[in-house]
């Protein structure tokens, strides 16, 4: 594995919000990752592979339908969501692959389109508009984390507090500018200990 | 080793934040979220480094029965101590809260029950009895 120091995020980019009917809103994430669409559906679903990028641990492959458990990753403390996948459609010559589950109270959605020989990846995520630069912030690392994975290069999963050491709080207050929110009120109110490590 | 952190079931974190800051008085303490993960968590304004309360969504079935369970039960989720509980009494029922057992003498101490909003009882006590 290679070496997490030397991983560094780039500027915020590829991100917009929308605002849905009612009071809620959505973070919409845009990729382009060298790696087909088959590779990256795999890397999405399996629990093994989940346990290398994502925010989250799944207790089965969330390839197919049906209930699953997602336990989140080094919350302050220990924290599953019995939940479920609503759609599961593999990605084919013909189709693009399209996952969709409730990850707690919100939905995720990821969509895979062939791009040449990689994948166009977009990330829906509904969440709450005073977390939205976080949450993009840390999809941001996750995924880049998983592009290093699928380009056989791991870094080792970076979520929670982890992500402090890379670049996040940066992250926050790009995302916050180009989404046009107030980075004041987007500043996490952290426990110090947490706050110095940063 | 220290007593840092105890800890509510809440179904409405928001609400919760409303009730625990703007009626009972406390400050909020601290607040960030993981994707659909929020830790939150209050202090009282009279000791803002003391034990911090956590306000924790209820979202898993165990802590949705354990709540309702005990608020059923009339059990509080938790128990706060005031120097003069009628005062806090008269200040809080002036914020809409809603009591289920107004200041009442029990031994060595007085005591009232008030709904937090979020499904749990909370338990505000005077001690009269200092040995």
């Amino acid at each position: 594995m290679t070496d997490q120091t030397q991983y560094a995020p780039a500027s915020a980019f590829g991100a917009e919000i929308r605002k849905d009917p009612g009071d809620t809103w959505t973070l919409v994430l845009v990729r382009e990752l060298r790696h087909p669409p088959a590779m990256v559906w795999e890397a999405l679903t399996d629990p093994a592979q989940l346990a290398e990028w994502a925010p989250f641990d799944a207790d089965r492959n969330m390839a197919t339908a049906g209930p699953v458990k997602i336990t989140m990753a080094r919350t302050p403390k220990p924290t599953f969501f019995e939940t479920a996948v609503k759609r599961a459609q593999a990605p084919s010559l013909r189709e693009a692959g399209v996952l969709e589950f409730s990850w707690g109270g919100s939905d995720l959605r990821w969509r895979l389109e062939p791009l040449g020989t990689g994948t166009r990846l977009t990330l829906w995520h509904g969440i709450d508009r005073r977390f939205i630069a976080w949450g993009a912030a840390g999809w941001h690392i996750c995924i880049d984390v998983l592009d290093r994975l699928l380009g056989r290069n791991p870094v080792g999963r970076i979520a929670g507090t982890d992500a402090m050491k890379f670049g996040w709080q940066r992250l926050v207050s790009e995302y916050s500018q180009q989404f046009g929110l107030e980075t004041r009120s987007e500043t996490p109110n952290l426990p110090a200990q947490q706050s110095q490590e940063s | 080793m220290k007593i840092k952190i105890t800890t509510v079931y809440v179904d409405d974190q928001e609400k919760a934040l409303r009730f625990y800051t703007e009626v009972l008085g406390f400050v909020k303490k601290n607040d960030f979220s993981q994707g659909p993960y929020r830790w939150l968590t209050v202090a009282s304004a009279e000791e803002p480094d003391g034990t911090e309360l956590q306000l924790a969504l209820n979202n898993n079935p165990a802590a949705k029965a354990w709540q309702q369970a005990s608020f059923q039960q009339n059990q509080p989720a938790a128990m706060f101590f005031t120097d003069d509980l009628q005062a806090d009494y008269e200040r809080m029922k002036a914020s809409g809260a809603e009591f289920t057992m107004p200041p009442t003498d029990v031994t060595a101490s007085k005591i009232a029950m008030v709904k937090d909003t979020c499904g749990n009882l909370i338990q505000l006590t005077q001690l009269m009895w200092k040995g």
